[in-house]
């Protein structure tokens, strides 16, 4: 890269920059509640009850199954043909069908995950909570949640950071995020190798602060408690 | 205390208990033997609704646990399990496995179960373990702490399906050992166990199961000493 590189880089800090933060805030703003969708979903699966069992198991399926650009195309271009969406929420639709799309679409893996984490945990330690006369309830919130809760840590941050990346997805419905940013100010520049070099980069430093951050919390954890 | 009637279990299509009734004193100290898979275990279970019965009824003071709409973690609050594998609450000091019942169950302040852990930590002679976590304590203490969390429930019954089987040789002394104390203190108890001394020394009652029933029963005494079925003196002639 030539002399140019650096202040065609230099120029389109700024519109980067405002990517990363959308990027960010569309990543947290999804991450939260996909982790309650998630959780909410594992018990289901979990339940004694058939029809629950049957209802987590077709969450599943249906947004494991479908591909993330597809639920977004769905939420935010075809159900508004059904909702009067844009009417409801004006310009925030956008924000809103973003949001929704990516929390069905990562709640669905976290489902698994979680789920997954709740079976690791020795059956014994609920026999030993109902023995103590705690309910299906307290068992899972005092027993066995914070035990499975260490050892889903490493795949719910895996899911995390894919979260981060399924963000750039979003450019397909005109959200700000990076790799829109990016795409605008190539279309005006045609400075696609500075600019995607940029962009890429800009993604890691978000994605390896991320990881640097759960690998303190992880070690945190495991030495303070079991 | 405690009245069996009939009960009969079944895993899908093998019969696990046939028909099976018993009464327990308050104060009384059961000692259930027999062979591996002959039922012991599952009875034990049954009695606080870890396993549900297939047919027949179980009483705990005057209450059906086998009815359908009965609480059955009100009942278990009552009934106090030692497991063969501890199963403390690993992610738990020994003082929290001791204390979370009392606090979340029994909604204790935290200074009362405090207090009350202590105690019993003290009891079983841990007092110096109150923040080990169980990865760190032996079996014997593990084992000896699981007593304490059960019986910070202030239990009407003491349940023990085979707590000595998972330990090593040395460290059986040291849990028996708690569990005659409560047997002294008039603890109801019953226990399932291959421990024969413990059962002649400290049970009232022991029953001989095998295949699901209980095939004998009698004083500690008159059983081992004078066993009147075939099945039992097979039994007896093989681990005595």
């Amino acid at each position: 890269m030539d002399s140019g590189t650096l202040g065609i880089i230099f120029d389109a800090m700024p519109m980067l920059i405002e990517g990363v933060k959308l990027t960010v805030i569309y990543s947290i703003a999804a991450i939260i509640p996909a982790t309650i969708v998630g959780l909410i979903f594992a018990l289901l699966k979990l339940s004694s009850l058939g029809f629950l069992r049957r209802i987590g198991e077709v969450y599943v399926h249906v947004f494991r199954g479908l591909p993330l650009l597809v639920v977004i195309f769905y939420i935010y271009f075809a159900v508004p043909h059904v909702l009067p969406m844009h009417a409801w929420f004006g310009d925030s639709y956008r924000f809103i069908a973003a949001i929704i799309a990516l929390t069905l679409n990562e709640g669905a893996y976290i489902t698994e995950i979680i789920r997954a984490g709740i079976l690791s945990i020795d059956h014994g330690q609920t026999e030993a909570a109902y023995s103590i006369g705690m309910n299906k309830f307290q068992a899972m919130r005092f027993i066995i949640l914070p035990q499975a809760f260490k050892r889903m840590i490493p795949p719910l941050m895996n899911q995390f950071i894919q979260t981060i990346k399924d963000t750039s997805l979003l450019s397909a419905i005109s959200v700000a995020e990076l790799t829109r940013q990016g795409q605008i100010y190539i279309s005006t520049s045609f400075a696609a190798l500075q600019i995607w070099t940029a962009v890429a980069i800009m993604y890691l430093i978000v994605i390896l602060s991320l990881t640097a951050i759960s690998t303190k919390l992880e070690r945190r954890w495991q030495i303070d408690k079991r | 205390m405690i009245s069996v009637r009939n009960i009969t279990k079944k895993f899908g299509h093998l019969t696990v208990l046939t028909d099976v009734s018993l009464e327990v004193a308050p104060q009384e100290v059961v000692v259930i033997i027999g062979p591996s898979g002959s039922g012991k275990s599952t009875f034990l279970r049954c009695l606080n609704g870890l396993e549900k019965v297939t047919k027949g009824e179980i009483f705990i003071n005057n209450v059906e646990i086998t009815h359908s709409k009965t609480n059955l973690s009100k009942v278990r609050k009552e009934v106090g399990m030692v497991f063969q594998r501890f199963n403390l609450f690993q992610h738990l000091t020994a003082l929290q496995n001791i204390t979370i019942g009392p606090v979340e169950v029994l909604k204790l302040s935290k200074k009362e179960a405090e207090d009350r852990a202590y105690a019993l930590l003290e009891k079983v002679g841990l007092k110096d373990k109150a923040h080990s976590y169980p990865d760190q304590l032996s079996g014997g203490q593990q084992q000896r702490v699981a007593i304490a969390r059960a019986l910070a429930m202030n239990p009407i019954v003491m349940l023990f399906d085979e707590p000595t089987s998972a330990l090593d040789p040395e460290m059986v002394g040291e849990v028996l050992a708690v569990m005659k104390d409560l047997a002294k203190e008039g603890m109801t108890m019953l226990v399932v166990t291959h421990e024969m001394g413990f059962a002649r020394e400290v049970g009232d009652r022991v029953l001989f199961m095998d295949e699901g029933r209980i095939v004998e029963e009698g004083k500690p005494s008159e059983l081992f000493g004078n066993p009147k079925e075939e099945r039992t003196k097979l039994f007896l002639s093989k681990i005595l």
